[in-house]
């Protein structure tokens, strides 16, 4: 990998938490959300399904694979699911999840330095180019 | 629209000029919007009754959209109106992002009003009402890129022959969309109706309405009802088999020499397994039926065809494109669906198929069977 750089996306008090937030850097489009213990997470906005902006469907969680006609819900401020055909992803690590498909879809570290956010690990030369890789 | 757009976006595409056979335009502002379209008593009933025209069939709970509604929930319209209201955004984020040339709008709130909903002269008014409100505030005239797939009220055979009739010189008709009941389309029933799409070369185009396997008189699948929305989704194909058996061997493709089917929505995949067995019966049994004259197969190739939306996704892909070669791509038109959650858009649909085919499925095959 190439030369990456921190990239600011704003003050975290811009980030209400638990919320789906949709922020352009390096040539990409990106889900991010604040977590109560100021922590960040950073998704690509792009399923890679079939191309849908992912981050634009439903964040929260999900009902866990269970016994006949039982219901248990889990993974709150978990799952990512797609606007489209509904598949879903871990927001932390971008693995699909409960499927029989092995997709997954990129993710960026966050770091936060005197109450400002910074999205770590973009290629440099990418956003140089503005390129949607 | 949001940028993410521009990161979909595949201008390559538009050489290919696509023909979209399958968007579904919602009326903006719903039935307030119809009153206008129809005589005042009419209006004053549907007042009175406090009717609303919701964007996709009310649903009842045991099959209501998991994620709570069929539309994309990732558009709206600039008025904050259901996807699919506004006719601008539809030309742009659909069409001209997708290189979508042509866009057969096929509004499903007046199909699922004439197959269940509302009662046989209900709904010939408000099949009217949504076709010329169509035809007026999206401006459709025959000759930009949009055409309209006209509702008919299927209750009233007569009533909808009427309807084609009236409209059915109108450039900007390409098809009829023809709500079912849960009679099956061989059925003498529908003949005033094919004998009027016969009379002005359009197309019959069926789809699932939203009513289905929901409400007493709109199709059934088979076996049994289903229990939620999964079982239900699935099985609707179910109904698109159905209908092709019994239009091929009731014969009325030879009552009607000119009309066209086009099944949407209701996949393609079970087509061949079915062919083949129709096929072994005509062969085996044609005695029964004299007038299927020719091998089920031929009747296909001559008057059917099958939309792509939803794509079966088998984990090998060529396995569906060895599938398609089976049925044969003349036989297929790309449709999204948009804006519904289950959408293809063509950059991501059949993509890896010879340009050739792809145009077939995109394009040509399309301008042969719509009245375009
Ligand atoms: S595009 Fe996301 S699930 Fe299909």
């Amino acid at each position: 990998m190439g030369p990456t750089t921190d990239t600011p996306i704003g003050e975290i008090e811009a980030f209400s938490i638990g919320k789906m937030h949709i922020v352009q850097a390096g040539g990409f489009e990106i889900g991010v959300v604040r977590h109560d213990d100021n922590s960040f997470h950073a998704i690509r906005n792009r399923c890679p399904h079939k191309g849908a902006p992912l981050c634009q469907g439903s964040f929260g969680g999900t009902m866990l694979p269970s016994a006949p006609s039982e219901l248990h819900y889990g993974l709150e401020q978990t799952v990512v699911r797609c606007p489209w055909h509904g598949y879903e992803f871990d927001l932390a690590t971008g693995q699909g999840l409960f499927s029989n498909e092995n997709m997954r879809v990129r993710t960026f570290p966050v770091t936060v330095r005197d109450g400002i956010a910074y999205l770590t690990g973009l290629p440099t030369q990418a956003r140089q180019r503005g390129e949607a890789a | 629209m949001s940028t993410t757009l521009n990161e979909q976006s595949r201008p390559a595409e538009q050489q290919l000029d696509i023909i979209d056979c399958d968007v579904h335009p919602v009326i903006r502002g719903g039935m307030r919007t119809l009153y206008d379209y129809m005589p005042t008593a009419w209006s004053k009933r549907f007042q009175a009754k406090s009717t609303e025209l919701v964007s996709v069939a009310p649903l009842t709970l045991r099959f209501q959209h998991p994620n709570g509604s069929a539309l994309r929930q990732d558009v709206h319209a600039p008025d904050g109106g259901p996807a699919g209201s506004d006719p601008a955004q539809v030309r742009q984020h659909l069409m001209v992002e997708n290189g979508i040339g042509c866009a057969l709008l096929n509004c499903l709130q007046p199909g699922a009003l004439a197959a269940a909903l509302s009662g046989p002269e209900e709904s010939a008014v408000l099949c009217t009402a949504s076709n010329d409100f169509f035809l007026d505030q999206w401006h459709l005239t025959g000759s930009g890129p949009l055409r309209l797939a006209m509702s008919v009220p299927v209750q009233d055979p007569e009533a909808a022959a009427a309807e084609i009739k009236r409209l059915g010189s109108n450039p900007a008709i390409a098809a009829i969309s023809l709500p079912l009941l849960n009679i099956l389309m061989g059925n003498r029933y529908y003949h005033p109706i094919y004998a009027a799409a016969q009379e002005y070369a359009l197309p019959i185009l069926v789809h699932v309405t939203g009513a289905d396997c929901i409400y007493q008189g709109a199709p059934v699948a088979a076996g049994g009802w289903p229990e939620n929305y999964n079982e239900r989704y699935v099985d609707l194909s179910q109904i698109g088999e159905a209908n092709l058996v019994s239009l091929v061997f009731s014969g009325v493709l030879e009552r009607f020499p000119g009309l066209k089917i086009m099944f949407v929505e209701y996949g393609f995949a079970w087509a061949v397994p079915l062919l083949w067995r129709m096929d072994r019966t005509w062969r085996s049994l044609r005695h029964e039926t004299p007038w299927v004259l020719k091998s089920p197969f031929d009747y296909v190739r001559d008057r059917i065809r099958f939309t792509t939306q939803p794509l079966d996704e088998p984990e090998r892909r060529a396995e569906l494109e060895q599938l398609i070669a089976m049925l044969g791509p003349e036989l297929l038109l790309y449709s999204s669906d948009y804006p519904h959650w289950d959408n293809d858009m063509p950059g991501e649909t059949l993509r890896t198929l010879p340009a050739e085919t792809r145009r077939m499925i995109f394009a040509d095959n399309a301008k042969k069977i719509l009245r375009l």
